[in-house]
């Protein structure tokens, strides 16, 4: 007998199944996609530039807040020096490409997603189709291409302000002297270890799921306005927990 | 049957989500003409369309476009018979992010490595076709339902292709509009040989463009030939859709079940 709760597993499953597919697609229209490099400068544009605002204040205000709670906790242990040397560690390890990951998701997928399933709804992939133009290498390939290229972009960006939050908090504001703050954090931080694996490879790991997510859900939605809102959010939704998710299975092999 | 068709089915059948939308359908289209499928709604007419330019496979049949069966194609060589054909859009289906001018350019920008004076003139010629030239520059936005059905011609015919599809090409159009269309339809055909197909519900408009009309229902073509003669031929099919009957072999109620059980009245039939 089948229950309501066995439609959710089997439709999540053939989701993900399904989304899978699209990947393989994907990645074979890749290589024709490379004839509009033009457009996927033009998305690595949209999805990366036009992000930096909001990333740049989310990792600044990350960053302070961190020192702050940091300062407030290691001044119980004498232990303040260390506050430049944590913040950063924390941000580069997990906070930098977890939260921009997650900013991402709701700034740059979701307006894939809208876009490439209005583009659905109103009938521009049937036509490109109908053109001959392939619309996954048009459409589908620059934008996750962008994705993938733009994200780890992004969280270094969102390391260097949190970094710099944090300085602003420990240094200008509460008083840890600069020369300690910087000279622990270069000695603790391990560039393979916490740059290379912590931000780079976790943030490529994400951008691929996240805009792999969003061109999915934009490509497959309904043609109705009610079904991209619904794409919409499930693309939040979706990345948000595959980006979770995805961290603790990376950071337990890569720990 | 013709002889010469560019459009060929046999015993196309399709069966969608339950519903048997084409049973065993025949049909031929001639090659030069102005052919007009039409029909009671939910019919599929645009169905049909999605299936000669391979959009959509039969389960059974064969749907053969210019001698090439079009759900036996590979991919590359389903977009290569394509670029041989052009398809009208209900809804026009402009690309949003690009002007009038890139519309129609973006065929040609895809397929071929032309110097772009003469992508230029190409563009022109085909707006100018259209009579939309001065319109080049606006966007898809700034342009009313006539407008960017006629953009949308221009970028259809942008390769001249040997076959055009219209799905509802009259809807939503006032009379001048209409009568533009009518006349873009009749001389695309006429100076350029180009085969056409359209799908349209409104009579008169295809009294005056077509040479020959299907009537298709319940999945087969229930009457065909000459726009005038169909409409007087006196079967209860074409008695029914030309005199716009809301009862006949078309049924008003969609099937249902008893309706007296539907509302559980008892002595309602099982």
């Amino acid at each position: 007998m089948t229950t309501r709760d066995d439609n959710v597993v089997t439709r999540s499953l053939a989701q993900i199944g399904a989304c899978g597919l699209f990947l393989v697609t994907l990645l074979r229209a890749i290589p024709r996609s490379m004839r509009h490099g033009r457009e996927t400068i033009r998305q690595i544009w949209f999805v990366g530039a036009m992000s930096l605002t909001i990333v740049m204040t989310c990792g600044l205000f990350v960053g302070m807040v961190l020192g702050l709670q940091l300062y407030d906790v290691l001044s119980i242990f004498g232990g303040t020096s260390a506050t430049g040397t944590v913040v950063a560690i924390a941000i580069y390890r997990e906070l930098g490409p977890v939260v921009t990951a997650l900013l991402f998701a709701g700034r740059a997928g979701t307006s894939v997603t809208a876009e490439i399933g209005l583009m659905r709804a109103t009938d521009q992939l049937d036509a490109m189709e109908m053109m001959a133009v392939d619309p996954v290498a048009y459409v589908a390939a620059p934008r996750f291409l962008a994705g993938v290229v733009a994200l780890p972009l992004l969280a270094i960006v969102f390391c260097a302000m949190g970094v710099f939050g944090g300085h602003l908090v420990g240094v200008t504001w509460l008083g840890i002297d600069n020369g300690t703050f910087w000279s622990n954090m270069t000695a603790a931080v391990d560039v393979h270890k916490d740059i290379i694996d912590g931000v780079l490879l976790k943030s490529i790991a994400f951008g691929i799921v996240v805009s792999l997510i969003a061109v999915f859900q934009g490509y497959t939605t309904p043609p109705t306005s009610e079904g991209v809102a619904y794409a919409t959010t499930r693309t939040v939704v979706a990345s948000s927990i595959a980006i979770l998710a995805l961290d603790f299975v990376l950071t337990s092999f890569l720990i | 049957m013709t002889d010469d068709a560019i459009v060929r089915v046999r015993g196309l059948t399709t069966v969608l989500n339950g519903k048997t939308i084409f049973d065993s359908l025949d049909l031929d289209i001639p090659r030069g003409k102005v052919t007009a499928i039409m029909g009671p709604s939910g019919t599929g007419k645009t169905t049909l369309l999605k299936h000669i330019t391979g959009q959509m496979r039969g389960d059974a049949g064969s749907v053969e476009v210019d001698g090439e069966n079009v759900p036996a194609l590979s991919r590359e060589r389903l977009f290569a018979l394509r670029e041989r054909i052009g398809y009208l859009f209900q809804n026009s289906a402009l690309l949003t992010d690009f002007d009038v001018f890139e519309n129609v350019a973006f065929p040609l920008r895809q397929h071929t490595r032309l110097p772009e004076e003469l992508i230029r003139n190409i563009v022109l010629n085909k707006l100018q076709a259209v009579g939309l030239r001065g319109a080049a520059r606006l966007m898809p936005t700034e342009l009313s339902g006539g407008m960017a059905r006629r953009v949308a011609l221009a970028r259809a015919i942008v390769f001249d292709p040997a076959l055009i599809l219209y799905d509802e090409p009259f809807v939503g159009l006032d009379p001048i509009a209409l009568n533009q269309v009518l006349l873009l339809i009749r001389t695309l055909n006429e100076t350029l040989g180009i085969t056409s197909v359209l799908v349209a519900h409104e009579l008169a408009a295809v009294q005056k463009v077509a040479d020959h009309v299907y009537l298709v229902a319940n999945g087969k073509v229930v009457a065909q030939g000459s726009p005038d003669t169909l409409a007087t031929d006196g079967s209860p099919w074409t008695a029914q859709f030309f005199g716009g009957q809301a009862d006949g072999p078309v049924p008003f109620q969609y099937p249902a079940g008893d309706y007296a059980t539907a509302l559980g009245f008892p002595g309602g039939k099982a």
